[in-house]
């Protein structure tokens, strides 16, 4: 029977074989031409390069990479303690990070986070078991050598430094397998008060960056920021429209990172009549008298930041403030300068309002749409007794009336029509039109506020800057950033010099809210030339320098230091409120002591320097003084990081350090905007079904060659 | 009996095997010969300024030339970013600012096809971009850097910048990896 079969096969043609030799035939010019394509895409690779942490440096998250392989490790685990002393106007954090390393590794832990605004960090402490070394202040330098050096020797090292004003990261070196870290970290800040709301924020988490499309980043450190920090913190004045960036959104389902436990001690000094947290549930308990105990309602996801709020009972409302702190000879004192409470109208000196609005080619599309809204609604806002004036430019600057005219029924009219018939076009001559519009003159008689309406696209800002510096007389200048770049940098630096603020409108929408937001702080009288003096007569330095204008319901706070011998004096705060003088007297003999005062002070002088780089102070200069005060006062700073160094050593030298970068939880809400890349399906399975293919038919020739030999 | 069952599997899995060879390598294949196509329909696109599908059937176009003079890199990129796309060539992400636009540009590629020589770029190498207009503009990579997919967030940018991106690693088997490898260019 067999036979028979065998016969058949032979004698008729084999179409079986005829196919498998074209099936053979077609597998093997597929195999060629991919071998084509491959010598095609293999292109020169004697340069392979690593990959550099330089993500980091940007506050950008996160990746976990052994440097050495390429093989990527788990990072250690990280949990944190926060523990906040409010007391009055001053806050002291204490936070506590915990590093596991679960990993059969020696480990190097990077960990990028965010700290309040104007944080001033001051202690780093590191715990091994009982073991606990205190960080200690060095130039940046000489820290970062410090502990790269420790990291090399085999010693437990922990670096502490500044990245952005309010970004910090922690390097924590040579931590065993299995072996648990504790470093904890201290910073002091002011309390923030505006409209009779006290509030503390605690950002939990940096931002994921895409990396930056701006150049020269450090130039433009401000208006980098965007993203990465204040972002979505504090509605500041570069960034405005923050808090838009944090809205309550379901949570994601992602697993929980970095847990963080929280208590805050409240001491507000007055009976408190309302405490809430804004996003996170809390649980609030009496303490003593005035004081209050409060904790998160269990554990706690660290994906959006902590925002408290607590106001006085009605009756208890505190309208001034005034602490200290000895330290060495040198007494430091944090104010709270409140505005007094003015009966009517009638003490308000006449204001006297300048547009200027940029009709250039950068403004054409929405921007100039915006900015004629804006403006009109500013005209509209106008009565009788305000006086005003519009200039407009672009290659050139024009004004609408020769001198400013009363803003009565008739000239508002006037104002709006030509306003709408604004078009852009041209050049962006900003310098003509601050020519027009600062006119250099002191006159009590009246409130000059000028309203820059832009979006700021210059080149030459150093001297703009120092033309508002040079011509601002007593006029204060409002900036105010259009479309939807801006140059904020730029327009937040010139309201500094004009002594005035910054308002950015992103959007068409947002115009009437923070325009409104805007006149009603310009519409309210301000008290300005705030100066302070001892009754002996001698003048005191004092930050922010100089004092900002006092507008009603924002109150100010300012530090500063009384000079040696004067603690029996009385302190003068004078100020202007149009012709009329102001001035209060405080007594600096009976102080209230409180511990951070001092340190607060040297946060606030360093900010202070700092942003003179920007009007062009030499860094030199610079860098000597902040380097003085940041060493004194043992605070993180720019130019200086907190390190500790165990003393001995705890890695056999024999064994590897890997590099990992801890992962941070994403901001609540962040996750589903905007996302990309995740989508894009960037691998294709062909190197897998090749390697299979060539498997099956291994196996199949394998089955066949077995099959044969058994039949012979 | 016996020997027939043997058959039936050799056959089955010299088909199935076959079958995965050759698929694997036509992903490969596919990935250079819509190149060639794709080369003409640039060339099209160029002379008429309006966008040319390359295959009638097409549901992409080309939006720009890119190229690496350093590494003999010359790829026409694609719009879109889906699986079909990426098939041909290198895609343009739609979120992300237009080629010609002054804006932040974003590109994705297959790690084992047409973006696999992005692990060889190296920083300060220059990757130059044909727009449809006909302009030439030139990048210079910043850096390089991995990601998870999931911690990817696009930023605008008010200057031409440009962002290469595949999958990481680039020499694994498996098809689904959560890292993306990524090379930073700015305006030279």
């Amino acid at each position: 029977m067999a036979n028979g079969k065998d016969d058949r096969r032979r004698a008729a043609p084999d179409p079986g074989n005829t196919l498998f030799i074209v099936y053979v035939g077609f597998v093997m010019f597929i195999v060629l031409l991919s071998m084509v394509v491959d010598s095609y895409a293999a292109v020169d690779s004697s340069e392979n390069q690593e990959v550099t942490l330089s993500g980091i440096r940007q506050g950008a998250l996160l990746f976990a990479t052994n440097g050495n392989e390429g093989k990527f490790v788990a990072a250690p685990q990280l949990s944190k303690d926060v523990e906040i002393y409010i007391s009055a106007m001053t806050a002291r954090t204490m936070v506590r990070q915990r590093f596991v390393n679960g990993t059969d590794q020696w480990q190097e832990a990077i960990y990028v986070f965010p700290l309040p605004d104007e944080s001033a960090v001051d202690q780093l402490r590191m715990r091994i078991g009982d073991r606990v070394i205190e960080g200690e202040i060095k130039e940046k330098e000489e820290a970062k050598t410090v502990y790269e050096q420790a990291k090399k020797e085999g010693k437990k090292a922990s670096l502490l430094s500044q990245e952005r004003p309010n970004i910090f990261t922690m390097a924590v070196a040579n931590i065993a397998p299995g072996e648990e870290i504790e470093v904890e970290i201290e910073f002091q800040q002011v309390v923030a008060l505006s409209n009779g709301i006290f509030s503390l924020r605690f950002p939990m988490v940096v931002g994921p960056r895409y990396i930056p499309g701006s150049p020269g980043i450090h130039d433009r450190e401000q208006e980098s920021l965007h993203f990465s920090g204040t972002g979505w913190a504090m509605d500041t004045d570069q960034v405005p429209d923050a808090s838009r960036i944090t809205p309550p959104v379901a949570p994601s389902g992602e697993q929980n990172l970095n847990p963080v436990r929280l208590m805050v001690e409240l001491a507000a000094g007055f009976s408190i009549a309302r405490v809430e947290s804004l996003y996170h549930g809390i649980i609030v308990a009496d303490e003593e008298r005035d004081v209050k105990l409060i904790r998160f309602d269990g554990n706690v996801k660290a994906d959006r930041d902590f925002v408290l709020e607590w106001e006085a009972a009605q009756q208890a409302r505190p309208q001034a403030a005034l602490f200290s702190e000895k330290r060495g000879s040198d007494t430091y004192l944090l104010m709270m300068l409140s505005p007094p409470i003015l009966d009517s109208s009638k003490q308000a000196p006449p204001r006297e309002l300048v547009f200027v609005l940029d009709t250039s080619g950068s403004m054409a599309g929405t921007s100039i749409v915006q900015a004629r809204e804006a403006l009109i609604l500013a005209i509209s806002r106008l009565t009788d007794h305000d006086r005003f004036n519009v200039i407009e430019f672009n290659s050139t600057a024009s004004k609408l009336f020769e001198h400013a005219e009363a803003a009565d029924a008739e000239h508002r009219k006037q104002a709006i029509r030509f306003v709408s018939s604004l078009k852009a076009n041209g050049g962006t001559e900003i310098a003509k039109a601050l020519d027009l519009a600062l006119d250099g003159k002191q006159n009590h008689e009246r409130i000059r506020q000028v309203m820059f309406l832009t979006d700021g696209s210059v080149g030459n800002e150093k001297e703009l800057l120092a033309t508002i510096a040079s011509r601002l007389g007593d006029s204060r200048l409002f900036t105010v950033g259009i479309g939807s770049a801006p140059n904020s940098y730029f327009m937040s630096r010139a309201a500094v010099m004009g002594r005035g603020s910054y308002t950015y409108i992103g959007k068409t929408s947002e115009v009437e809210q923070k325009m409104g937001r805007l006149f009603q702080k310009l519409e309210h009288p301000a008290i300005t030339d705030i100066t302070l003096k001892t009754s002996s007569g001698r003048s005191l330095q004092s930050y922010p320098d100089p004092i900002p204008d006092l507008y009603a319901g924002e109150p100010l706070v300012v530090s500063l230091k009384i000079p040696e011998g004067t603690e029996q004096e009385m302190l003068n705060i004078s100020g202007r409120l149009g012709v009329e003088r102001w001035q209060e007297s405080l007594n600096l003999k009976t102080l209230a002591e409180r511990s951070g005062v001092a340190t607060l002070w040297a946060r606030k002088k360093i900010r202070s320097l700092v942003d003179t780089l920007a009007l062009g102070a030499k860094e030199d200069h610079v860098r000597k003084e902040v380097l003085d005060t940041a060493l004194t006062h043992h605070l993180v700073s720019r130019y200086t990081s907190l390190v500790a160094v165990e003393k001995q050593v705890s890695r056999p030298l024999e064994e590897d350090i890997s590099q990992s970068v801890l992962k941070n939880n994403l901001p609540h809400g962040w996750q589903a905007q905007k996302i990309f890349g995740g989508t894009a399906q960037t691998a294709t399975p062909a190197q897998l079904r090749m390697i299979m293919g060539v498997l099956l038919l291994l196996a199949a020739f394998l089955l066949l060659y077995w099959n044969r030999r058994q039949r012979v | 009996m016996k020997a027939w069952a043997l058959r039936i599997t050799a056959f089955a899995l010299l088909t199935s095997g076959g079958f995965l060879l050759a698929d694997g390598c036509w992903i490969r294949t596919k990935a250079v010969l819509a190149q060639i196509l794709l080369q003409h329909a640039w060339e099209q696109t160029l002379t008429s300024g309006r966008q040319t599908k390359p295959w009638p059937w097409a549901d992409t176009w080309p939006v720009a030339r890119l190229q690496v003079q350093r590494l003999g890199i010359d790829l026409i990129v694609l719009e879109g970013d889906s699986g079909e796309v990426l098939a041909f060539g290198p895609g343009h992400l739609p979120a992300s600012s237009a080629p010609s636009d002054n804006g932040h540009c974003i590109l994705a590629g297959h790690r084992d096809t047409s973006f696999q020589f992005l692990q060889y770029l190296k920083k300060d190498d220059v990757v130059t971009l044909q727009t449809s207009n006909g302009r030439l503009q030139s990048y210079r990579v910043r850096e390089t850097m991995i990601h998870g997919a999931e911690e990817l967030y696009f930023q605008e940018s008010d200057s031409f910048a440009l962002t290469l991106l595949t999958c990481y690693p680039f020499d694994t088997l498996r098809a689904n990896t959560n890292l993306r490898y990524i090379v930073f260019a700015e305006k030279s």
